[in-house]
């Protein structure tokens, strides 16, 4: 079976089409941050988190209405999977760790008929919370940073570089749209936690994964074709890679619906910021990473000599 | 064919290596199966044969962590400042202020503890020899001392932790310290929360307690022996006592009217055939690992307690005694109840070597009025034993020389140095408690693990069969043998597991799911190249090898980047992130093998054996 034929699309001509759309929904998510905020999970924030399995649906109103009577009434409360299911999470820690104990004795007088089962239970110091939060920040630097090295060494220093600018329009349009689509729907938590980091992270590795082999054609291709410009040399490239990359990143889109529908609610936030992380990261590798290197060398071209022909680069 | 030997070689050593990595843990799937499947009596019969076999199948399994079997993990964080409040003399309001200045900047500040407070009293204009030490010593001096003493006191608390969790009886719990300060305790299917809050955090108790006299706790034990043997032995006692004289044949030396038949021995023994008495008749008893359960249960038996004198207690050594066979046998020590004195007394403690017999000594000082009583107690004891007792586990029990007046004692007759520091933190642990907090806490209900293994199953299984549906249909036979080159990955991903003892998350198992959809990457690579190369005209042996090496230098660079990230994952992750780094590594190496070489090699001999042509769809 063959889904794509040779093909001869003009990709690079109508980049600056999609740069303003980049920029468009770079835009939109950023605004979303700035309006929506970004919900931290416990893990950053420090406080209690108890997950409750009641025998029978129990309200969220109800729950709230009994906790309210111990001041904790302002936390959040909201079920979490199933309508039996009962999140609840407050930042509270002044007495230490006893909230948990509190809160649980006080459903059990609230609802003596409808026993319940903890099905989880987190503290978090707050003091933790702040140094797992530094940590998530040093490690997409220190993978970028890695990345950009690793590429400059093997390919130019200037695809390095723009490679990790793919990758930071990756990670910020994915960041974005997790804000945007958190609290949409009970059926999806995009908090921000570990998992939510490690998933960024894995975004920055697959994102850059897809990146390096446009790259490494164009790589060859620079040295077959000396002639050639290098909008027809990224033309080709593109072009003789579209069908792996389509077919690659079409498994793995696969694997992850799979992984947000059947992976349960812990790996659900993970998956969907991981969806939208393959479809950023399969654009990118295009018309971010290889545009910019284009535009970039056809101004520097430019600059010194005023010739309008396109240089060529051998790495 | 000869020249792909070597690679042959390779891909079957590399899955025999997996297979046997991964036998313990289907070993131990299996008897857990077999468990379920007997009912009481006879499920214990079981387990009790084949004990040896069943435990060391657990540990070698592949670990499943907390988050997918239930259980609590615990961070707690020594309280420095509480220890150098405890620390200091003369304290006033200044010191207290001091004090609440350095904890509110702790919060927001990532300079060390003893920076801060020498800031603090820096700004104040005061010295540190006002509260510590005495007016000669230097602020420097003091703040170093600080910094050591806290320093101790997270090895001390380490101690008490561990000494205590393995009294509460976890199986595979792992303690583990943490940056400087901190002190990570996982204990797998733990789910009393108040319980082990107050297990972990509750003050450290340091007796010293007379050890009975040998011929009264002898024959204490020998009433209990005959009280087994005779017709009031219940039967889960003797049931216990007859399983464990079946298997077991230590050579231990057995008294001379026990050298009869094991059977016979341990019918007319039953007590001292698992609870061996040491042969210099000190009153010890010697139990294996193994029987330590059974001998509680024993002691516990109401029947049986009547036979014992109130102020009897029978408490256990720390570590084991010996090791015999691979077992470790316990002492268990008879010692009075009443505690002749606590560690509160203890002003000092230090392990060195005597310069003059050149072993490891213990020297240990106590105050004014710990000193008076200690002249007292060792003066009505010489000859006698005290044990050392710290939580109810007994760290020493040495024997009483003559009367200590002052204060000062000097423990010998450790083996080596390290014992000998060990002994110098438990008594240290009782003249200066070590405070800790807990700063984090999560546990997972056992049900929600186990519907997080289904889960994780569940996508695994429809993710793996998503795949390899696809890639046959798309790619044909190129598909088919990508499948099978991602049924290897899956293996080796898991033999690597196994092999390295890692233990399996939640977010693990999204990491392997990951991997199944990338590790074909490479095979689509290759196939969309062996397929470029054949439309230009080229023989298939030549389109393959053309799309291999083509495609390869793609492969390594794109698989080395994804896998730098997985490294800084694991470097900056803790706990599950670190599980889905590991799963991502393994996975990424595990899939270049398999995509690479397993698949050339199967083209390779397909083609030897005169294949014309072979479909990549």
């Amino acid at each position: 079976m063959r889904l794509f034929h040779q093909t001869n699309i003009d990709f690079m001509g109508k980049r600056r089409v999609w740069y303003f759309i980049s920029l468009a929904t770079l835009s939109v998510g950023l605004l979303a941050v700035f309006i929506k905020g970004v919900t931290l999970g416990i893990d950053f924030l420090g406080g209690t988190e108890l997950v409750l399995e009641f025998q029978q649906p129990v309200g969220v109103g109800d729950v709230r209405s009994a906790l309210e009577k111990i001041g904790f009434g302002q936390g959040e409360i909201k079920t979490f999977g199933s309508d039996r299911d009962i999140l609840i999470r407050t930042p509270e820690q002044a007495t230490g760790m006893t909230i948990a104990d509190t809160i649980r004795s006080t459903l059990k007088n609230a609802f003596p008929d409808n026993a319940f089962e903890v099905l989880k239970e987190d503290k978090i110091g707050p003091r933790i919370g702040h140094e797992l939060r530094q940590d998530a920040v040093y490690a997409i630097i220190a993978s970028l940073f890695v990345i950009m090295i690793y590429i400059g060494f093997r390919f130019k220093f200037i695809y390095g570089f723009m490679g990790v600018v793919a990758l930071f329009h990756d990670v910020l349009i994915t960041f974005g749209m997790c804000s945007l689509f958190n609290g949409l729907s009970s059926y999806l938590n995009l908090e921000m936690t570990q998992s939510m980091v490690a998933a960024f992270l894995t975004i920055i590795g697959f994102s850059i994964n897809d990146t390096v082999i446009v790259f490494d054609r164009i790589r060859e291709n620079l040295k077959i074709y000396r002639s050639d410009d290098l909008t027809t040399i990224m033309n080709r490239s593109i072009n003789q890679t579209l069908s792996r990359t389509i077919i690659t990143n079409g498994t793995v889109f696969m694997v992850l619906l799979v992984l947000f529908f059947f992976g349960g609610e812990v790996n659900r936030g993970f998956a969907f910021a991981f969806l939208i992380g393959t479809i950023i990261g399969t654009y990118s590798s295009i018309y971010v990473a290889s545009a910019l290197v284009l535009d970039w060398t056809i101004r520097k071209a430019r600059k010194p000599s005023l010739s309008v022909q396109d240089t060529h680069l051998t790495p | 064919m000869k020249k792909n030997r070597f690679k042959i070689f390779l891909i079957v050593a590399t899955v025999l290596l997996s297979l046997y990595f991964l036998f313990p843990t289907y070993k131990d799937y299996d008897f857990t199966r077999q468990l379920r499947s007997l009912a009481g009596a006879d499920s214990l019969k079981f387990a009790e044969e084949r004990e040896n076999e069943i435990r060391d199948a657990r540990f070698k399994r592949i670990k499943l962590g907390l988050d997918l079997q239930g259980g609590m993990r615990v961070v707690l964080e020594v309280d420095v400042l509480k220890l150098w409040d405890d620390l200091a003399k003369n304290k006033d309001d200044v010191f207290a202020s001091i004090v609440e200045g350095v904890r509110n900047e702790a919060r927001t500040s990532d300079k060390s503890l003893v920076e801060l407070l020498e800031r603090q009293f820096k700004e104040r204009g005061i010295r540190l020899s006002r509260y510590y030490g005495n007016l000669r010593d230097s602020d420097a001096d003091l703040l170093k001392r600080l910094d050591d003493e806290s320093g101790t006191a997270v090895e001390r608390a380490m101690q008490i932790v561990r000494n205590r969790v393995d009294q509460y009886g976890v199986s595979e719990p792992s303690i583990q310290k943490q940056g400087a300060r901190r002190i990570l305790v996982e204990l797998p299917g733990v789910s009393k929360e108040a319980e082990v809050r107050q297990l972990l955090q509750g003050t450290a108790l340091l007796e010293f307690k007379l050890l009975k006299d040998p011929e009264i706790a002898l024959k204490v034990m020998d009433s209990v022996d005959k009280y087994l043997a005779g017709q009031g032995l219940s039967d889960s006692a003797r049931a216990d006592t007859l399983a464990a004289a079946k298997k077991d044949t230590s050579l231990l030396p057995l008294p001379e009217e026990q050298l009869k038949t094991e059977e016979q021995a341990a019918k007319e023994h039953p007590f001292f055939f698992i609870a061996r008495p040491n042969q210099e008749g000190n009153g010890e008893v010697y139990v294996a690992e193994q029987d330590k359960e059974k001998v509680k249960r024993v002691l516990s038996n109401p029947d049986v307690r009547r036979l014992v004198p109130a102020d009897f207690q029978f408490v256990w050594s720390a570590k084991p005694a010996f090791i015999s066979e691979g077992k470790k046998y316990f002492t268990m020590y008879s010692i009075k109840r009443e505690a002749e004195l606590t560690g509160g007394v203890i002003v000092n403690a230090r392990a060195t070597i005597d310069p003059n017999f050149n072993t490891p000594i213990v020297t240990m000082e106590m105050n004014a009025e710990g000193s008076r009583e200690w002249a007292r107690i060792t003066g009505a004891n010489i000859n006698k034993r005290i044990a050392i007792v710290l939580d109810s586990s007994v760290f020493s029990a040495p024997v009483v020389r003559s009367k200590i007046i002052g204060g000062n004692s000097q423990i010998e007759g450790m083996e080596n140095i390290e014992e000998a520091k060990l002994l110098e933190i438990v008594l240290k642990a009782g003249a200066l408690p070590a405070p800790v907090q807990i700063i984090e806490q999560r546990s997972v209900g056992p049900s929600l693990g186990e519907d997080s293994v289904r889960k994780g199953l569940v996508s695994s299984v429809v993710a793996f069969l998503t795949t390899v549906a696809f890639m046959i249909i798309y790619y044909r036979t190129g598909g088919t043998i990508a499948d099978l080159a991602l049924l290897f990955n899956i293996l080796f991903i898991l033999g690597v597991l196994a092999g390295f003892q890692a233990t399996l998350t939640l977010p693990g198992i999204a990491g392997i799911i990951l991997t199944i959809g990338m590790a074909v990457d490479a095979n689509v690579l290759i196939y969309e190249r062996i397929r470029e190369e054949a439309v230009t005209g080229k023989t298939l042996r030549a389109a393959v090898d053309a799309g291999y090496s083509k495609a390869f230098s793609a492969i390594f660079d794109s698989n080395i980047t994804t896998f730098f990230s997985g490294v800084i994952l694991y470097q900056f992750g803790t706990g599950p992130v670190q599980g889905f780094a590991l799963t991502l590594m393994i996975g990424i190496a595990a899939s270049m093998f398999s995509a690479i070489v397993i698949t050339r090699v199967i083209f390779e001999i397909m083609m030897e054996r005169g294949a014309a042509a072979i479909h990549f769809g």
